[in-house]
């Protein structure tokens, strides 16, 4: 019985407490309304120009204030949680409280944060994306490592679903600084065999007793730790960090709008469900 | 031993040996690169050899016997097979497919996505997976490998083509519509150069057919439909009511001759599953075994083991092509144990029925064939809306439990479930895409049902013997057999099992802990024999005890840290 008691008490101020676990039951009307929606977003974008940009950078990249897309700070933040922080600030840190806005642009900045954490390719990214095309598979040279739909290379992660798989930000993140993070399965490696050949690539995977690896000409190792000598994870990958200094804005811009309409399969209403019978 | 183990890499970078005349052969290879496949090709040819160090289709080779040459792992050493890796698949829930293995590297199949392992060690080199699928999960039997790619088709019918060594996607095409009934699960058939794929769905009514595919770019190049339409050849053999809508699904994959360019596929229910009132006749060419033109698809004969149907037992137990003496003269056959309880033998250039048995002892619904193979039936074995009891089950005496031949020993290894269910049905108004809820068949209070491995003479059918099972007969497991002389089969307790292939006798098991869904496979790498069976959500490889010698840390360091 006093267990029982004593669960109560923690319980309820815990679920009071968790935001996350109060959302599950609380889901705000107006996420309909604004969520997701053009007009909101394009209107929401206006006022986090004037409003937020300064901290959090003018695409939502971070700055004096976290990143809003990628890291910690957008995992798994549902519009109520956007909606109040916005509005309340967050406690304990710099941001301040916005509730003195009118409501209706409190969800129109809440659309827009929303949506730079939506797959890119919903987001529509300006630029031309002919000219990315004829950029990714040529002056730019992407090709040469990156894949779409089997036009391309190896050492560098497919992109025929790039636009469902990424957000903006990680798209032009993964472009403008690509040491910043690296794709699992493409960690830049050199091995040094017993034999004393080098093997320069990437591990697609790797234990202390072996190691698959694709090296730079893309051909795929099956390698057993115990003929290696050597195993020297390399602190830049393959792809160049110098693209802003090789090509103006406009360029990289384009190869974005090309790369953010990659999709191979767009969602549709009547998907998931579990597994079902079948034969 | 080399030290790279697998290297296809012409050239090693010798970093301290790089000339300028180096770098430039290294970027025309780098331009040269761009844009072409990578890897070795699986070629055609090397499917058609058979099974050997790889196993490269669903029944390891096109006349799908499923015997191995290998015989490293004999009669004398299986006794000391032990656990290799196990290879863990996060979503599996009941993994059905039968892994294909290449150079290396093995596929393994689950609903709507496709994991390449290094066949050695266990570890995954690459993992897809196709979100956004309609309709969700289904079961998946595996992927088809020709060329530089990896075939394998999503729940909702696309078939989807990935580069084999890095898992790129490479193209998809849908070749069935959901909205019309259709869902997909079948292993891609692969041989020249297309892909041949079937449909699934018939248990509540969709018009089933096979495709096949170009592999270079997924268009379709010519389609076999199992329910002909109005007006065609076979059309009068349905009422009106269930034509369009007759079932047929062609779920499982297909055997192959290459001489006689004819591929081999069992089709399977007619639809409404237990009730026939609405479709009089023999419901062409459901519950059958085709054989179709490999460049055009079109039939050059049907044998329909099961005429108007209402019994639920699909025709796709394998169709296993052997080349045998039969009645003193050299022939071509074609032989299936059918789910309808009776082994039979047909000359696969005609399509002529030359002999059927019973290869299980219960069997009530017919009290055996017609010198034509047509079966004699007993009378009230059709379901009621208050039960009657029939034997063989729904499941069938067998069903997609993979067979497999011995040349040396010359027996067919099948599995056979022993049993009987109660078949309910009633007359309802047949709704296409809604199933037919009410009729099925139901086991009977007392389940004695009951497993058997059993080695058949293949042109007599006589049995030669056989081993039991134990357990709750849910298992859906096949049989390999190699050139070692053993017969290793999934059982019903979670067993993979070795036998001897002359005698049966019991030679090694091993309890994996999971159900059975998948047929073992054989296969070898650096002059290593492993066996690999498919469990419910975790993939098992064995091979022969070898002492393990200490492996020193390889130095490894991370740079800027």
């Amino acid at each position: 019985m006093r267990l029982l008691l004593y669960s109560l008490l923690f319980a309820l101020p815990l679920a009071a407490q968790n935001p996350a676990l109060m959302d599950e039951v609380v889901r705000d009307p107006n996420e309909d309304v604004y969520i997701g929606k053009k007009e909101h977003i394009a209107a929401g974008e206006q006022l986090y120009s004037v409003a937020c940009s300064g901290c959090h950078g003018p695409e939502g990249e971070g700055g004096r204030g976290p990143n809003l897309a990628i890291g910690p700070a957008a995992q798994n933040k549902r519009p109520t949680q956007i909606h109040r922080s916005i509005k309340n600030g967050v406690p304990g840190s710099d941001m301040p409280p916005y509730g003195s806005l009118p409501e209706d642009q409190l969800w129109q900045l809440t659309a827009f944060v929303s949506s730079l954490s939506r797959p890119a390719y919903e987001m529509d990214i300006p630029g031309d994306s002919k000219a990315g095309q004829a950029l990714f598979y040529g002056k730019m040279a992407c090709s040469n490592c990156h894949m779409i739909r089997g036009r391309g290379g190896a050492l560098g992660p497919d992109l025929s679903n790039a636009g469902l798989q990424n957000y903006v930000l990680q798209l032009r993140e993964g472009v403008l600084e690509p040491n910043k993070r690296i794709t699992p399965g493409f960690d830049p490696v050199r091995v040094i065999t017993k034999s004393g050949d080098t093997i320069e690539g990437v591990a697609k995977n790797h234990t202390n007793y072996s190691m698959q690896l694709i090296d730079r000409h893309g051909n795929l190792h099956l390698l057993e730790t115990r003929n290696l000598q050597e195993i020297v994870f390399l602190k830049n990958t393959w792809m160049p960090a110098n693209l802003t200094e090789r090509f103006s804005a406009d360029e990289i811009q384009n190869v974005l709008a090309f790369v953010s309409r990659q999709a191979i399969r767009v969602p549709s209403p009547d998907d998931a469900g579990a597994e079902k019978e079948s034969n | 031993m080399t030290p790279v183990l697998r290297k296809r890499a012409t050239e090693v970078n010798h970093n301290n040996a790089r000339t300028r005349q180096g770098s430039l052969v290294l970027l025309i290879l780098l331009l040269i690169m761009a844009g072409s496949p990578v890897g070795a090709q699986v070629k055609y040819e090397d499917i058609l050899k058979g099974p050997a160090e790889n196993w490269l289709t669903y029944s390891g080779g096109y006349s799908a016997q499923r015997h191995s040459p290998l015989k490293q792992i004999d009669t004398g050493n299986v006794g000391s097979l032990v656990p290799k890796w196990a290879y863990h698949v996060e979503v599996g829930r009941r993994l059905s497919s039968v892994p294909l293995v290449y150079d290396g590297i093995m596929y393994i199949g689950n609903s709507n996505e496709v994991h390449a392992v290094d066949a050695v060690s266990g570890r995954v080199i690459w993992q897809y997976r196709q979100e956004n699928v309609t309709g969700g999960a289904r079961a998946n039997r595996g992927v088809g490998l020709l060329g530089d790619k990896v075939f394998f088709v999503t729940g909702d019918c696309y078939l989807v083509a990935l580069q084999r060594e890095t898992g790129a996607l490479l193209w998809t095409h849908q070749y069935a519509d959901p909205k019309q009934g259709y869902h997909c699960t079948v292993a891609p058939f692969a041989f020249k150069d297309r892909v041949i794929v079937g449909v699934s769905g018939g248990d509540s009514g969709i018009r089933g057919y096979m495709t096949a595919h170009s592999a270079e770019t997924g268009e379709e190049m010519w389609r076999f439909w199992t329910v002909p339409t109005k007006g065609e050849p076979g059309a009068d053999s349905w009422g009106p009511k269930t034509l369009d809508w007759g079932g047929g699904g062609t779920w499982m994959s297909g055997s192959y001759d290459p001489e006689l360019n004819t591929i081999y596929w069992g089709t399977g229910n007619p639809w409404p599953d237990f009730y026939g009132g609405d479709r009089p006749g023999d419901n062409l060419y459901t519950d059958s075994l085709v054989a179709l033109d490999a460049d055009t698809g079109k039939m050059k004969w049907y044998f329909q083991f099961t005429p108007h149907d209402v019994w639920d037992w699909d025709g796709q137990q394998f169709p296993v092509l052997l080349d045998l003496p039969y009645q003193g003269r050299q022939r071509k056959l074609v032989v299936q144990a059918n789910r309808n309880g009776f082994y039979y033998v047909l000359d696969r250039v005609s399509g002529e029925f030359l002999h059927a048995n019973p290869f299980v002892d219960q069997l009530t619904w017919a009290s055996g064939v017609d010198k034509n193979g047509r079966p004699i039936l007993v009378e009230n074995t059709y379901p009621e809306p208050g039960g009657v009891e029939v034997c063989p089950t729904v499941r069938g005496a067998s069903n997609f439990m993979s067979p497999s031949f011995n040349p040396g020993a010359g027996l067919l290894y099948i599995i056979a479930l022993e049993g009987c269910d109660i078949y309910i049905s009633s007359a309802r108004e047949p709704v296409p895409m809604v199933g037919f809820a009410g009729t099925g068949g139901e086991k009977p209070p007392r389940n004695t049902n009951q497993f058997f491995l059993r080695a058949l003479n293949p042109t007599t059918g006589e049995r030669v013997w056989e081993y039991p099972m134990t357990g709750p007969t849910i298992m859906w497991a096949g049989t390999l057999s190699t050139e070692g002389g053993i017969v290793f089969f999934g059982d019903d307790d979670h067993h993979l099992v070795a036998v001897e292939a002359k005698t049966g006798e019991h030679l090694w098991h091993f309890n994996v802990g999971q159900q059975l869904f998948s047929s073992p496979i054989t296969y070898m790498v650096n002059g290593r024999q492993y066996v690999t069976l498919v469990a419910q959500t975790d993939v098992f490889t064995f091979g022969l005890f070898e002492p393990l010698k200490s492996i020193p840390l390889v130095k490894t360091t991370r740079e800027g840290l």
